[in-house]
């Protein structure tokens, strides 16, 4: 989820708003797909994955690209309005209730070291780092990763260098777009949710692309584990309710007070 | 001569007779006093927008963390109203109270720009909410703030506060509709002010180029807060009215993103920056929303609800809006205005040729 806002951001210097939405969808299409259909849970994303990557490029193409000139608060708007269609939408089709994915690996368990882990949540955890690594082999090693990353640093340079940047700047898109909704259809997996599911996830991806310094893969990870640890700790010292609380106090706090992420800290503590 | 102009305009007239009619609504009691709540709504949403609008407008900075501002209005008044505050007191004190919120937190966050502005308040909003919530929780495991809650309640959590109903509820009523038309026309003028004036010259400035407006001499920082402060202490005063005329709040009504998202999405659907535009947007907003949440879709086999579809209308616009006429409703009538002059113009020429 974070690793695609970041690339979205990085390439197009958009703030996606759309994502909390396209997550949402993610997981009710899982829903759907595993519910309904009797797909297999874990393998729903390899359906899943491309439809919305075609989705996100139809999405840049047609509707977002109109607005690439504009002032940066324009396509925030427009995101935003995209972002409340899809969620009407699925009122709409689903209603409000809460859905939850429950499937014959949901209470399943295994032993590791003499601890119970659920089947679920590893392999959620698996396929999310391998998504990662498929992205950072992607991004270095291959001419269209390194095309992005060039638009992404310098668009009109990009362009004189040859590349065809409103192409590369639709197949990024495609592909942020693509991970918001492996992003859901996991997270369906193990949470419970309803349309509204994106928003406080939007937010706390927003929190940890911003720990994490806005353009840097690794500072992401790192954000996610000072965002995870921070909230584990207001369990412990305040109260349960209060975790979604620290999430978001912490990101307008980080917003202001470091702007460059863990990383801008760290060079200006150098620099001195 | 001028003033025999105006007199003869028909749009002076036109406006003579609304103004007329909207202040004889609650004595011709149409339909049991539907009429009249939905144009205290009305009233309510348009002091919102205009209110937001000197924020999002002038100055740019879109804010969707305006409904603390309303929610602390609506729990300030409540809160001193069950302690024993006269009632109409609290209307100042919750309009003070939301300022100085602003203040609070607009002070490090107006030096974000832009987009990220805009992240921030989203989250300044939802920690507010999730702050109300669960404030007397906190408060009941403190014994220093204990001293605050009255009958172990301050906040009511998720059950909210109810205030007691008085006895002439009809009278009581139409007295809040006439305060509230007083308070939009207040707020209009406030708006209206600070458009003709120096500050909203900053704050114009502010939005077309911040940097640019430093150089000239404008104090962003100071113009930016002061303009949120001026905002929510009217969004402040609204949630106290409303808190006051349905007698009953909690957290996720008046803390909840959906008023946030409407206090966006009204300005903009009706003219982002101007004057008038705000009031549009807000009248097309209650009025397309009272419709929709009330109205069935029958399509023969099946009965569908339309209150679903409230929000996807209004996303919906806000998508064309921004597409293709980013200047709203008000864009749209100039833009209609100029090719129909020009039709004029046109037909007029032929017919000197001819």
């Amino acid at each position: 989820m974070s690793y695609g806002l970041t690339l979205i951001y990085g390439v197009m210097k958009i703030v996606n708003l759309a994502h909390a939405g396209v997550m949402m969808w993610g997981a009710y299409f899982a829903f759907v797909l595993i519910t309904r259909l009797g797909g297999n849970p874990f393998l729903a994303p390899i359906v899943i994955v491309p439809v919305f990557f075609v989705f996100g490029m139809f999405l840049q193409r047609y509707i977002v690209r109109r607005v690439m000139g504009a002032p940066p608060i324009s396509s925030l708007l427009l995101l935003f309005g995209v972002w409340l269609i899809m969620q009407n939408i699925s009122y709409l089709i689903f209603s409000g209730d809460t859905k939850a994915i429950t499937t014959k690996y949901t209470l399943l368990t295994f032993q590791l070291a003499g601890i119970p882990v659920s089947v679920n949540r590893m392999v959620v955890f698996i396929v999310g780092i391998l998504a990662l690594l498929a992205l950072r082999q992607f991004l270095g090693h291959t001419y269209m990763g390194k095309a992005i990353r060039a638009t992404a640093q310098d668009s009109d340079a990009s362009k004189l260098a040859g590349i065809n940047t409103s192409r590369i700047t639709e197949i990024a898109f495609g592909i942020g777009i693509a991970l918001a909704s492996l992003a859901g259809s996991l997270m369906a997996l193990i949470f419970a949710f309803d349309p509204d599911f994106g928003r406080s996830h939007l937010l706390k991806g927003f929190c940890i692309v911003v720990l994490g310094g806005l353009e840097s893969m690794i500072g992401v990870a790192l954000g996610a584990l000072v965002l995870a640890l921070a909230e584990a700790l207001s369990v412990l010292w305040l109260m349960p309710a209060m975790q979604d609380f620290v999430s978001f106090a912490l990101l307008v706090i980080v917003l202001i007070v470091m702007p460059g992420g863990m990383k801008g800290l760290v060079d200006r503590f150098f620099s001195k | 001569m001028q003033v025999k102009q105006v007199l003869c305009s028909w749009k002076l007239w036109l406006g003579v007779m609304v103004l007329a009619f909207l202040v004889l609504i609650p004595f011709l009691g149409i339909q049991g006093g539907y009429l009249q709540t939905l144009g205290f709504l009305t009233f309510l949403y348009i002091t919102l927008s205009t209110a937001w609008n000197i924020l999002g407008g002038y100055a740019g900075q879109t804010s969707f963390g305006h409904a603390t501002f309303y929610g602390l209005g609506a729990y300030t008044t409540c809160i001193l109203a069950l302690r024993g505050v006269p009632i109409l007191l609290t209307i100042p004190i919750a309009g003070g109270v939301a300022s100085f919120y602003g203040f609070l937190w607009g002070y490090p966050c107006l030096r974000l720009r832009g987009q990220y502005f805009a992240i921030a308040t989203i989250g300044v909003g939802e920690a507010t909410r999730l702050l109300m919530l669960n404030l007397d929780d906190l408060i009941k495991n403190n014994s220093l703030l204990k001293g605050f809650l009255q009958k172990g309640v301050l906040t009511g959590g998720a059950t909210g506060l109810m205030l007691p109903t008085p006895e002439d509820i009809r009278a009581y009523a139409t007295g809040f509709y006439y305060g509230v038309m007083v308070l939009m026309f207040a707020a209009l003028g406030v708006s209206w002010w600070v458009k003709k004036g120096k500050f909203g010259l900053g704050l114009f400035a502010i939005n077309m180029d911040i940097d640019a407006a430093e150089t000239v001499g404008v104090h962003t920082t100071r113009y930016k807060i002061l303009a949120l402060m001026l905002s929510a202490f009217m969004v402040g005063i609204s949630g106290s009215i409303y808190a006051q005329y349905v007698f009953y709040i909690d957290p996720q009504t008046v803390f909840g993103f959906p008023m946030s998202i409407a206090m966006v999405l009204m300005p903009i659907i009706g003219g982002i920056g101007t004057l008038t535009g705000p009031i549009l947007g807000a009248v097309v907003y209650i009025v397309v929303q009272d419709r929709i949440l009330t109205a069935n879709l029958n399509l023969g086999f099946i009965k569908l609800s339309l209150s679903a579809l409230h929000l996807l209308v209004y996303g919906g616009l806000l998508v064309l809006i921004i597409l293709f006429e980013p200047k709203g409703i008000l864009g749209m009538h100039r833009r209609l205005n100029n090719w129909l002059k020009k039709g004029k113009v046109g037909s007029l020429i032929t017919a000197g040729k001819v």
